[in-house]
């Protein structure tokens, strides 16, 4: 099963994969031809802020079983079999937002789309980029991501990886030796923010 | 107040009166900056560590703060090092543009003033005059003081450019050894234009693409503003305008009369302000804004324009940065009047929910919305008069019901120029050297800089001030700081009861606050001189002292500069917001360590205002130690 698996640690916030989204699921899927658009394309990602400064990219997860499908009255929800991915049917979706009540991770959002002409607006979570990755192409998102924060591939293998690291650094640390699994600026800088949001009104 | 709007009134500010202000613009749906700074979040981590360079077509690049990950090498190949650091010369020189530009006008003003051709103004300091005249070896024998002064700004206006490749002040003033350390680096500004345009080419692709080299043009860049522009500032609005003296006034936005004409001054260039000052006092234009139902007219100030009339004319001043929307907000602005640096380019849109009228007034600075009103030295006062009856007119279209002032405006003393305590002092400043070398004041502290929405406003310069004098450390201020700390009751004598006892001891037996107000943010040039008064009378270079600096709450290009000029000057300087560099572990051991052994001074960054106040007193102490005392 192939996911867009999120690094939290390495989010820093700079929104590229929100742009990058609006730009893939746009009718000219281009930056400048994007504005003149409307409705306007929006994300289907969401970077917001968490604690301390801290972002994470939101996204859907493709759940399997998706309890996004299980409640869908219309049945307007449906599963991709080839690529996994949960798909939204705009011209059956009524804008009910049961989809969005039981969403694990809160990512279901409604707008109008370009691509249908409706009087309402539908659920437009991410669609996996299924046309890019008909055509072989990863997701919008991650190709934007400069900092590895998002990464598609089969999970198992990503998990395989990570977990390979966290036994590299529980091992160092079982010998006593520093394993930090950030750069040392950038733990110094989110050390400096964490307490920066102490002094002030955000994060 | 009602419980949800209280906890963000408390989490915004510390400013009593501001908090009253908040509250209303609040229920009113007015948008302030903090709201627009929420807005603003995520704020982008490739900007925030300087790992973004948006300077040519070929970009914009951005560099992956994690090596295993994403691309180390902007198009044309720089690398982080060279980007933050190129980031940050840019910045740097902006802020020293800041500086001089307004020096140089400031020097305008005094060459027409010297010819005959300004409008309203007088050399009200021969004194500083022919000091300056003294140091630029000008003769001014049998000479009048407008002859006198002609030279002067001539002479002045010479290191604006390249011809002499020096700046006067900046040999004049600082001790030997630091120049020294100067010529070592080879950093010795050489003019005020010079090292900013040549910093402008320095950050252009294919130029420098050595960090170091940047960085130490960077640290020439801000010397030419410290000891040139900014200082060239200072001490011309002195001998135009006066050298200010220890003088009372009021702070906060209770300053704000309700029954009277209000128009506050807001920017940081005097040189129109003053005439206003002037202007507001002409009998005729009293009795105008009597016969409009007003009581009289009443200015006050805001952020260093509010400071610079502050300190020489006496005049109230409603707050620091972080007030200016909020002053409108009372509903009881007539004119808001504007020069430049620091004004939210939103301000217009704020007053358009009020009657206020927002008045800009130089040509390089206009705010769509505005009425402009542009200075020129030769009409300066008859604009200025304009202007006062603009506000005079406007006073029937307040609203009464819309108004809320807040009760209490604090009592503070400001006016604190190097001249002013050196005769506190009793003519020299030996006393001050005595009672540091007995232990009594351990050192000085200069408290300068900005507000800043994400730090909580005036929190950490006043937790920060107030953990220093209690360590028997004099805190010299300038700025939104100096405003700060005179909103909490700092400024005034009997803040001495806060220090500790040495510190309580000395400002108690001279009658002054133990945090002292010496200006607005050019005047940070006031603390380089009497740094440099110390070091020469102790035969040392600035970096030997008992000293070290702090902005706390900065946020401006300009506080950059400021901080590089301590630093290069020699001051170890806090910062409590991370400079946008730390994408490069190399610029920041060159700032916060290696920058040591070449100037003397560095850079730390801490946003805790009590480890803040516990590193500068530990360096202060160092310092002792090594000087033996």
């Amino acid at each position: 099963m192939k996911t867009v698996f999120v690094h939290p640690e390495r989010c820093i916030g700079c929104r590229h994969c929100e742009m990058a989204c609006a730009i893939e699921h746009s009718k000219s899927q281009d930056l400048f031809g994007m504005l003149f658009e409307t409705p306007r394309s929006k994300p289907r990602i969401h970077v917001e802020l968490g604690i301390d400064f801290m972002t994470f990219p939101n996204r859907c997860r493709h759940c399997d079983p998706a309890p996004c499908m299980q409640v869908c009255p219309t049945g307007a929800l449906h599963r991709d079999v080839e690529t996994g991915s949960v798909l939204v049917n705009y011209s059956t979706c009524i804008g009910c937002a049961m989809c969005a009540m039981v969403c694990p991770f809160d990512i279901i959002s409604f707008n109008k789309v370009w691509s249908i002409q409706l009087d309402h607006e539908v659920n437009t979570k991410c669609d996996h980029c299924i046309d890019r990755q008909q055509a072989g192409n990863i997701p919008a998102c991650v190709e934007a991501c400069k900092t590895g924060a998002l990464e598609f591939g089969d999970a198992n293998t990503i998990i395989r990886s990570s977990r390979k690291d966290f036994t590299v650094r529980t091992t160092l640390a079982l010998k006593g030796e520093e394993a930090p699994s950030l750069p040392p600026n950038i733990e110094a800088f989110r050390d400096i923010m964490a307490k920066v949001s102490q002094f002030g009104t955000l994060g | 107040m009602d419980k949800k709007i209280e906890i963000i009134v408390n989490a915004r500010t510390t400013d009593e009166a501001a908090k009253v202000v908040l509250e209303k613009a609040i229920e009113e749906g007015i948008e302030t900056v903090w709201d627009r700074l929420e807005a603003q979040q995520p704020q982008c981590g490739f900007g925030q560590l300087g790992m973004c360079c948006n300077r040519c077509a070929m970009g914009p690049c951005r560099i992956s703060p994690f090596d295993d990950a994403g691309p180390t090498r902007g198009v044309c190949g720089a690398d982080v090092d060279l980007i933050a650091a190129r980031n940050l010369l840019d910045d740097l020189l902006v802020g020293a543009a800041s500086h001089s530009d307004h020096g140089r006008e400031v020097v305008e003003v005094f060459l027409e003033t010297a010819e005959g051709k300004s409008q309203g103004y007088k050399i009200l300091d021969e004194t500083k005059l022919n000091a300056i005249a003294d140091e630029y070896g000008i003769d001014t024998k049998g000479k009048s003081k407008e002859a006198v002064a002609k030279e002067v700004a001539l002479a002045i206006f010479e290191e604006f450019g390249t011809v002499k490749n020096s700046i006067q002040f900046a040999e004049s003033r600082p001790p030997e050894k630091t120049k020294e350390t100067w010529k070592k680096a080879g950093i010795v500004p050489r003019s005020v234009d010079r090292e900013i345009v040549e910093a402008a080419h320095r950050v252009h692709m294919g130029v420098d693409s050595d960090y170091v080299n940047i960085l130490l043009h960077a640290l020439r860049t801000s010397l030419s503003d410290g000891w040139g522009g900014s200082m060239m500032a200072t001490d011309i609005s002195d001998v135009l305008f006066g050298t200010p003296k220890p003088v009372s006034s009021y702070v906060n936005l209770g300053v704000l009369k309700p029954d009277m004409v209000n128009i506050v001054l807001h920017g940081h260039n005097p040189v129109l302000s003053e005439m206003v000052v002037k202007a507001s006092r002409e009998k005729d234009l009293v009795d105008y804004a009597k016969k409009m139902g007003a009581k009289g007219i009443n200015l006050v100030g805001m952020c260093c324009t509010g400071n610079e009339v502050l300190m020489r004319q006496g005049v109230p001043i409603a707050g620091n940065m972080l007030n200016q929307e909020l002053a409108i907000a009372t509903g009881a602005v007539e004119v808001m009047l504007i020069d430049y640096q620091c004004i939210f380019p939103s301000i217009t849109k704020t007053a358009g929910c009020y009657h206020t009228k927002v008045v800009s007034t130089s040509e390089k600075a206009k705010f769509p919305g505005a009425i402009h009103k542009e200075f020129h030295p030769g009409n300066a006062f008859d604009t200025a008069k304009e202007i006062v009856k603009l506000a005079v007119e406007n006073f029937p279209n307040r609203n009464p019901d819309r108004v809320k002032i807040p009760n209490n405006p604090m009592k503070l003393m400001a006016g604190f120029s190097v001249e002013a305590i050196t005769s506190a002092l009793g003519g020299t400043l030996q006393p001050l050297i005595d009672v540091i070398a007995s232990g009594k004041i351990r050192g000085a502290a200069g408290i300068v800089g900005c507000n800043n929405p994400k730090i909580k406003q005036d929190y950490n310069h006043i937790v920060l001030t107030k953990e220093l004098i209690k360590r028997n450390i004099l805190v010299l201020e300038t700025g939104c700081a100096a405003i700060a700390s005179g909103k909490a009751g700092l400024l005034v004598p009997e803040a001495a009861e806060l220090a500790g006892d040495g510190l309580k001891e000395v400002a108690q037996s001279l009658g002054i606050p133990p945090v002292l107000h010496m200006g607005s943010c050019v005047d940070c040039s006031r603390i380089l001189v009497i740094a440099a008064k110390l070091a020469k009378a102790l035969n040392v270079g600035i970096a030997d002292l008992p000293i070290a600096g702090a902005a706390p709450e900065w946020y401006s290009q300009k506080a950059i500069s400021i901080g590089a000029y301590f630093v290069a000057s020699g001051v170890y300087t806090v910062l409590g917001l991370p400079p946008k560099i730390f994408g490069s572990p190399n610029v920041v051991q060159l700032l916060t360590e290696g920058v040591e052994g070449v100037v003397g001074g560095k850079f730390a960054v801490e946003p805790d205002p009590v480890r803040q106040a516990e590193l500068m007193a530990a360096h202060i102490e160092k310092k002792r130690k090594a000087l033996g005392i």
